[in-house]
């Protein structure tokens, strides 16, 4: 029997972009705006994304390495209010084996230079196959893709 | 504008029952109605429950005071997907609460049985999303501890068999 374990954690990101929030928030709600910024870094492989951009519709987001495992992120969506607020909870999954379940807030509040983004993530990692101080890295390598896509 | 705050909490409880017992509570949709529905104060208006990975339970229930808090009729309403099931071991699920078809709070839960003794050390942790100031973090623990002491009540009425 796997020794199952789980760790807890949240994290905040904030970012101020040089972009309206209705801007900012199509990068999200459209999947073909989103399909250019949100995936593992450029050198992976991506497989599948699909997005049902509504409350009860689902994302399935999936690539990796040539030679290493299949990452897998599957999101629903728990609330959304157009250009302020998206909530949605996601499994990643390693291959086969699940590693982590959060909850995703995205707000997006007008700012004097274009819009203030706040992620914040709650969740829990689990068996030790993953960790917060990683997921918190790649959100913010994922938000920089998002600044590079809304700049291009 | 929205607004939205964010809170986590945890619950240790121990119960004199094996992890198979309590987590049977949690699995099986007659002994969760019971002690997570039921209850005094609220008039069910439904509930069902298809306890597997992708799985739903939804539940409605009118709060009796609802008036007398609210103003008026008041209607709650929990939807639940359950994330990952591992039996007698752990429960992974997402929610959300509505009042009159409002949602004010989205959470992720995981509750974590583990064998100690004769009985069993249950780990209850939520991470919520609260909106527009409503309900809140305080109101939401409390809610669960008296869930949990619920489950208890419940447990021990069935005796300690296996």
């Amino acid at each position: 029997m796997t020794k199952r374990a789980t760790t807890h954690a949240t994290f905040v990101i904030e970012r101020t972009l040089k972009h309206p929030p209705a801007k900012v928030f199509a990068a999200y709600a459209d999947l073909t705006q989103k399909a250019k910024w949100f995936g593992g870094p450029p050198e992976w492989t991506r497989s599948t994304h699909t997005l049902d951009f509504r409350v009860g519709g689902r994302e399935s987001e999936s690539g990796g390495p040539h030679d290493g495992p299949e990452h897998t992120m599957n999101a629903l969506y728990w609330d959304i209010v157009q250009n302020e607020r998206i909530v949605m909870s996601y499994e990643m999954l390693l291959g086969p084996t699940r590693i982590s379940v959060s909850l995703g807030t995205t707000e997006f509040k007008p700012a004097p230079e274009g819009t203030t983004l706040t992620y914040t993530e709650q969740g829990v990692f689990l068996d030790g196959f993953d960790d917060a101080g990683g997921r918190e890295r790649g959100t913010h390598e994922l938000l920089d893709q998002l600044v590079a896509f809304l700049n291009s | 504008m929205t607004s939205t705050t964010h809170a986590s909490f945890i619950i240790e409880r121990r119960y004199q029952h094996a992890p198979k017992r309590v987590f049977a509570a949690w699995s099986d949709p007659q002994a969760k109605r019971a002690w997570f529905v039921e209850g005094e104060g609220w008039d069910i208006r439904s509930y069902e429950m298809d306890f597997h990975e992708g799985g739903e339970e939804k539940s409605s229930f009118r709060f009796v005071k609802g008036e007398e808090t609210f103003g008026e009729e008041t209607l709650f309403s929990n939807d639940t997907v359950f994330n990952e099931i591992i039996a007698n071991e752990r429960i992974i699920f997402t929610y959300s609460m509505a009042r009159n078809g409002a949602r004010f709070s989205i959470s992720l839960a995981s509750v974590e049985f583990s064998a100690e003794g004769q009985g069993t050390r249950l780990v209850f942790t939520e991470h919520a999303a609260f909106f527009d100031g409503a309900d809140g973090v305080h109101m939401r623990e409390a809610g669960w501890q008296e869930l949990l002491l619920k489950l208890g009540d419940h447990l021990d009425k069935q005796g300690f068999g296996q």
